[in-house]
C-alpha cells in the first residue's frame, strides 16, 4: 500500500482554520461551564430546596443524556418547536455547554465541600457574611482544587467537539471528512488528524498537572 | 491595666470593680440527645484572663464557640458587653467583629499571604482601605514578631508561626475580647513557647482573653480566673491559686493529677 500525504499539504491552511474552530469552540464551551457550573453549585449547596430540587434534576439529567443526542436535539428539533434556527456553531456551543457545566458543577461542588468547616468558621468569626465567605474564602481555595478536574472536563470537551462534525460545524473533524471525501485518503487524513488532536491533548494535560503542582499549597489549608 | 497592677489583691477578682464582658447565664447546649453545656453561669471581667481547663469533651470548646454565636445556645444566655447576643446573622456579625477568635488549627487563610491574612478582616468587613489595613497589618505582625514573613504562604510557615499570625488576624479587628480554642494543642512541643508568649504579652497589655487550655502551667501563671469543666459543668472556678494548689473539688483534683500536676 503506498501511502500519500499530498492532499493533507494542499490543504493545511484549511485543516489549520479547523483546528482553530475547534480549539475556539472548546475553550468557549469549558468557560461557559465554569461560569454556570459554579452559579449551579453555589445554587445547590446554599439554595433553598425550590432552587436545589430543578438544579439537581437538570445536573442528573444531562448527565444522563449523550451530549450527542442533546447537539442533534438543539440544531434540528429545537427549531420546529421554537421557529428559531441556530447557527451550527452556536447550537454546538448550547449543547456542549448544557452537558460539561452539569459536570463543572459537580467538580465546582466537590470542590467547595472539600474544604473543612473550619474555615468557614474562621471567616464568621472574622464577622464576614456568607457571600463574603464563598467569594474571598471558599472560591479561591476550591478553584485551585478544582484545577486538574477542570483540566480534563477541557481534554473531554476539545475531543467532544468533533462530534460537532454531525452538524457541520467547520471544526477539524468535519475539514477532515471534506479532505477524504475529495482525496479519497482516509488512513492518512484521519491518522494524522487522530496525531493532531493527541499532540494538543497530551502536552495541555501535563501542563496543567505541572502548574497544579506549583500552585496546590494555596488549595491546602 | 498591667499584670503587676497594685491595686490588684488577691483577694479581689481582677475587673470585679467594671461591668463584666461576657456573662453566662444558666447556659445548655445539645447536640441531639448529647448535653455539650448543662447550665453554664460564670462570667468574665474586664481584663481578666480567664482559662478553661478540663477533659476532652467536657464542653469548654462549645462554650467558646456559643460565645461569638458560632453555636446558638439551646437554652439560657450569653450577655455581651450587658446586651444578650442576637439571634439574628446580620447581628450576631456585628458581634463577631469584636471578638477575635483563634482556632486550634490556625485556620489561616492558604491562597493569601501572610500580610493578606492579617488584612483581610479590617479590608472585607470594616471596609478599611487596602493600604491602611496593610499598615495596621504590618503592625501586628511586628508585634508577634514576623514582619520578616509577611510575603510568605501560610504553607511555608512553622505551625507556630502561623498561630501567631492567626493572633494578629484576630487582633486586627482590634477586638473587645479574645476566645483561643485550644490555641497550641496543634504545635509541636518546640513552637508552643512562642506562642504562649504572645498570648502572655497580651494578657499583660490588659486584653481580656477566654482561654481554652491544656497547658496547666501557662493556666497557672498567666489567668486570672480558671474554670473547671467536667461533663459540660461547672465543677470549681476560682483563682489559679486555688485551683492549682487546693482544689476544692475531688473532680478537679482527679483531672489535674491525671495530667500529673503536682504544682
Amino acid at each position: 500500500m503506498e501511502l500519500d500525504f499530498s492532499p493533507l499539504l494542499d490543504s493545511w491552511g484549511y485543516l489549520l482554520g479547523g483546528l482553530g474552530i475547534t480549539v475556539l469552540l472548546a475553550v468557549l464551551t469549558v468557560l461557559c461551564s465554569i461560569v454556570l457550573g459554579m452559579a449551579l453549585s453555589i445554587g445547590r449547596i446554599y439554595g433553598s430546596a425550590w432552587l436545589r430540587i430543578p438544579i439537581v434534576f437538570y445536573i442528573d439529567t444531562q448527565r444522563a443524556i449523550p451530549v450527542f443526542v442533546v447537539l442533534v436535539w438543539i440544531y434540528f428539533a429545537v427549531p420546529i418547536l421554537t421557529g428559531w434556527n441556530f447557527h451550527p456553531f452556536w447550537a454546538a456551543l448550547v449543547a456542549l455547554t448544557l452537558n460539561a457545566s452539569a459536570y463543572a458543577a459537580e467538580i465546582v461542588r466537590a470542590g467547595i465541600e472539600s474544604i473543612r468547616p473550619g474555615q468557614v468558621r474562621a471567616g464568621l468569626a472574622l464577622g464576614m457574611s456568607r457571600a463574603q465567605i464563598v467569594r474571598q474564602v471558599l472560591l479561591p481555595q476550591a478553584l485551585v482544587r478544582m484545577l486538574p478536574s477542570f483540566g480534563s472536563l477541557l481534554t473531554h470537551t476539545i475531543k467532544d467537539t468533533a462530534i460537532a462534525a454531525v452538524i457541520a460545524v467547520p471544526e477539524l473533524m468535519k475539514r477532515a471528512e471534506t479532505v477524504v471525501g475529495q482525496s479519497y485518503r482516509p488512513i492518512e487524513v484521519f491518522t494524522t488528524i487522530m496525531f493532531v488532536y493527541f499532540i494538543i491533548l497530551y502536552p495541555g494535560s501535563r501542563l496543567i498537572e505541572r502548574l497544579y503542582q506549583r500552585v496546590a499549597h494555596l488549595g491546602r489549608s | 491595666m498591667s499584670a503587676d497592677d497594685p491595686m490588684l489583691t488577691s483577694h479581689q477578682r481582677r475587673g470585679a470593680d467594671l461591668p463584666p464582658v461576657v456573662v453566662y447565664e444558666e447556659v445548655r447546649k445539645l447536640f441531639g440527645d448529647f448535653v455539650a453545656l448543662d447550665g453554664v453561669s460564670i462570667q468574665v471581667n474586664q481584663g481578666e484572663v480567664m482559662c478553661l481547663i478540663g477533659p476532652s469533651g467536657s464542653g469548654k470548646s462549645t462554650l467558646l464557640r456559643c460565645t461569638n454565636a458560632l453555636e446558638v445556645v439551646s437554652s439560657g444566655r450569653v450577655i455581651f458587653e450587658g446586651k444578650p447576643l442576637p439571634s439574628n446573622e446580620t447581628e450576631a456579625r456585628k458581634i463577631r467583629q469584636r471578638m477575635g477568635m483563634v482556632f486550634q488549627n490556625f485556620e489561616l487563610f492558604p491562597h493569601k499571604s501572610t500580610l493578606d491574612n492579617v488584612a483581610i478582616g479590617p479590608i472585607t468587613v470594616l471596609g478599611m482601605k487596602e493600604g491602611d489595613a496593610r499598615a495596621r497589618a504590618m503592625k501586628l505582625l511586628d508585634k508577634v514578631g514576623l514582619t520578616d514573613k509577611a510575603g510568605s504562604f501560610p504553607s511555608s510557615l512553622s505551625g507556630g508561626q502561623q498561630q501567631r499570625v492567626a493572633i494578629a488576624r484576630a487582633l486586627a479587628m482590634e477586638p473587645d475580647v479574645m476566645l483561643f480554642d485550644e490555641p497550641t494543642s496543634a504545635l509541636d512541643p518546640e513552637t508552643i513557647g512562642e506562642v504562649l508568649n504572645v498570648m502572655k504579652q497580651l494578657a499583660e497589655e490588659g486584653m481580656t482573653m477566654i482561654v481554652v487550655t491544656h497547658e496547666m502551667t501557662f493556666a497557672r501563671r498567666v489567668a486570672n480566673w480558671v474554670v473547671v469543666f467536667d461533663h459540660g459543668k461547672v465543677v470549681e472556678q476560682g483563682p489559679p491559686e486555688q485551683i492549682f494548689d487546693a482544689p476544692t473539688c475531688d473532680r478537679t483534683r482527679d483531672f489535674l493529677g491525671h495530667l500529673g500536676w503536682n504544682g
